[in-house]
């Protein structure tokens, strides 16, 4: 009986670990960080543009919409925004990575890489300011297009609408963040 | 209805007000994107407005112009054209005020002009910041030296202030030199190494950082003046010069007070007078020394002598006889007539002359003289005045007794030495000339010329009064040289030259105190034209 009690206590203890994947994250909130990230995907539109041979074949992807209305957005909530960045930054994710595998160009393939490990990083940041979406799943690529989503049909499109993302959408929902501005306050 | 009719005007005078504000520096942003930017189409964002602008040059109707735009694979959407005359450069400029302007996406903007395309551009909105200059542009002394605390606000942009950079720029005033200081983010800084107490003008631009938002730099404030603080002495500092100073006062004043005398002896040397020596010729008898000899009897006299006694021996000059019998009649002439009887006078040896008399002859020989004189006190009142600057010494070879050792002595420069002393100060020099007159030649073979020993009447003598007789003596020396005596004579007057130019002065200053009114200029004058 002791024994039992004693498994069940070790088993709730692990369950409610689990519960909690990752140990909370101090807030990220200086935003020189995503700048980091914005000045990495410009130079990968500077590599593109001076790619010749091995830029990757011409194919479709769905990526986010990086337009912003001020006015709009100042009646937006930031958990509507959280929402937003988080499936642009997953579309985002998932295009580069399709756009790497055609990618023959070692300084491009390097350049989509990093901008690959940016958008993780970012993910994390998000985390961190408790903005992440719950729902974690990544629509595959047959998903019909939603009203958040544009098709871009070339490799350098789609660099340009992730560099647009990023100082838009990401940059004003980490400036926003609650978590930050708390700490502001 | 009224009611309805007021809202309407207030609301219409409230974007009237806001249309005239955002146009004070939209106009300026046009004329200076007009000069700037080389594109056809000018866009530029300003207060989260893209506002887009081309120039024309011929007269045209801004309804002949379509303008659209486009984004993110929608319709295309209108915007009403404007026209806008620019004062400053005259010139029409047509532009359009997108409603809504969406950031962070590719816009697409064309231009028609009665259905045909004139310009066309894509663009993103984000990239083309034409922000307004920083308000509130404050000028502060920071309470230290040469420097200044410079603050202003940001621009009126939600989300965007963290994404500016600024450009301080400073300048003294009036001048043309300026700095300039880049600050990002910060609405504040501390300018250092300024000069202090100076007036400096203060401006400040902004621009989007260039990361998020990009855009151009704004028109600069207007000057702020500011001053900075006079620059003031560490009070430390202060306290230890202060304190050195009040030392090295005070070791000042205790050198000069310990050796004040000295001091004062050096920068205000006493001009000695004969007065203690002469009790009563100054303040009692008003200088006048005959008054003055009438008054003090015998005492007077044996004071005189002791003092006469009291000279230490100078150097002999030898000369040779001065005959003086054609010439002195001739001088008597230009002579005064009371100089007539000086002549007569039996000369006074100068003890201070020479350092080789033998002294009880020297007394002996002055008693005489000084007896002789007061038997005549007229040549006395003359010739006897102490204060008087003038000794000539001649050579009497038959003057005295004992000519003949006189003679020897002569060569030994120890012969016994004549004086004359010559009135007063205030006599002309040609008393001094008739002196010389009186200068008894001898009969011996070192007879001067009478020529030449009035060669020194002949010459221009300084009107200071008449020098030492002694180089009035020295002078004729060097007629000696005419006189076809003895060489050995002239040798030796050359060396009494060389004594009289090396003694002279100094020993008539030194050893002759009662004679310190003697003209030392003048036995200096004395001595040009022997050499």
């Amino acid at each position: 009986m002791q024994t039992f009690t004693g498994l069940v206590s070790v088993l709730l203890v692990f369950l409610w670990l689990g519960g909690n994947l990752v140990s909370p994250l101090r807030p990220i909130c200086d935003l020189r960080v995503l700048d980091h990230f914005v000045r990495e995907a410009r130079d990968s539109e500077v590599i593109m543009r001076g790619c010749r041979g091995g830029c990757g074949a011409m194919k479709s992807y769905f990526v986010p919409l990086t337009s912003v209305d001020f006015a709009v957005l100042e009646h937006m909530d930031v958990n509507g925004q959280a929402v937003e960045v988080q499936t642009g930054l997953s579309l985002l994710d998932q295009a580069l990575s399709n756009a790497m595998k055609t990618v023959s160009n070692s300084p491009l393939a390097n350049a989509l890489d990093n901008n690959i490990s940016n958008i993780h990083s970012l993910g994390q940041i998000l985390h961190s300011l408790d903005l992440q979406a719950r729902s974690t799943v990544l629509p595959d690529d047959s998903a019909p297009a939603s009203t958040q989503t544009q098709e871009v049909s070339s490799l350098p499109e789609l660099l340009q609408v992730q560099s647009s993302f990023l100082r838009g959408k990401v940059r004003l929902l980490l400036s926003a963040a609650p978590a930050c501005q708390r700490q502001n306050s | 209805m009224t009611k309805m009719s007021d809202r309407l005007k207030i609301v219409f005078m409230l974007c009237l007000a806001f249309v005239t504000t955002g146009g004070q520096h939209f106009e300026s942003k046009v004329a200076q994107l007009l000069q700037d930017e080389t594109e056809d189409i000018k866009c530029f964002v300003e207060l989260k407005d893209l506002t887009c602008f081309w120039e024309e040059e011929e007269e045209r109707n801004n309804l002949q112009y379509t303008f659209t735009y486009s984004y993110e694979n929608k319709n295309k959407m209108a915007c009403v054209v404007s026209s806008l005359s620019l004062l400053a450069s005259n010139k029409t400029v047509f532009f359009c005020k997108l409603p809504k302007t969406p950031f962070f996406t590719t816009l697409d903007v064309q231009v028609f002009r009665d259905g045909r395309m004139l310009y066309s551009r894509s663009l993103n909105a984000e990239n083309y910041l034409f922000l307004d200059p920083p308000r509130n542009l404050t000028v502060l002394s920071s309470g230290k030296e040469g420097q200044l605390n410079v603050s202003w606000l940001p621009p009126l942009l939600k989300y965007m202030d963290d994404s500016m950079i600024y450009e301080v720029r400073y300048a003294v005033e009036g001048s043309n030199m300026g700095k300039v200081e880049v600050i990002k983010v910060s609405t504040m800084l501390v300018l250092l190494g300024l000069q202090s107490d100076t007036r400096y003008k203060v401006w400040v631009r902004v621009k989007p950082d260039g990361v998020a938002y990009k855009g151009y730099w704004s028109a600069w404030t207007e000057p702020v003046l500011g001053v900075t603080q006079p620059s003031d002495l560490d009070p430390l500092i202060m306290v230890l010069v202060l304190f050195i100073g009040l030392i090295l006062c005070l070791l000042s004043m205790t050198v000069i007070l310990s050796h004040h005398k000295f001091l004062l002896k050096k920068l205000w040397p006493d001009i000695p007078t004969p007065e203690h020596k002469f009790p009563g010729l100054f303040t009692v008898c008003k200088g006048d020394f005959k008054e003055w000899m009438s008054q003090n009897n015998s005492s007077m006299w044996g004071r005189s002598v002791q003092v006469y006694t009291e000279e230490l021996p100078s150097p002999l000059e030898v000369l040779s006889e001065v005959s003086l019998t054609s010439h002195g009649t001739s001088q008597r002439e230009e002579r005064k007539p009371v100089e007539e009887d000086e002549e007569k006078e039996s000369e006074r040896s100068d003890s201070g002359l020479t350092d080789r008399w033998r002294e009880p002859p020297q007394a002996h020989w002055l008693m005489e003289q000084l007896r002789a004189l007061q038997e005549n006190p007229q040549s006395l009142s003359q010739s006897l005045l102490v204060q008087s600057h003038d000794t000539y010494v001649t050579l009497n070879q038959n003057s005295q007794g004992d000519g003949e050792r006189e003679v020897d002595d002569v060569f030994e420069e120890t012969l016994p030495l004549q004086t004359l002393f010559t009135t007063t100060g205030t006599t002309s020099l040609s008393t001094s000339h008739s002196d010389l007159g009186s200068l008894q030649q001898s009969s011996g073979s070192g007879r001067l010329s009478s020529q030449s020993s009035f060669e020194y009447p002949n010459q221009t003598w300084p009107p200071k009064g008449p020098g030492y007789t002694y180089m009035a003596v020295a002078d004729s020396g060097v007629s000696m040289d005419y006189s076809p005596m003895s060489s050995s004579r002239i040798t030796e007057l050359g060396r009494h030259r060389m004594y009289t130019n090396d003694y002279k002065n100094e020993i008539f200053l030194h050893k002759w105190p009662l004679f310190g009114e003697h003209n030392k200029s003048g036995s200096e004058s004395c001595m040009g034209p022997v050499w």
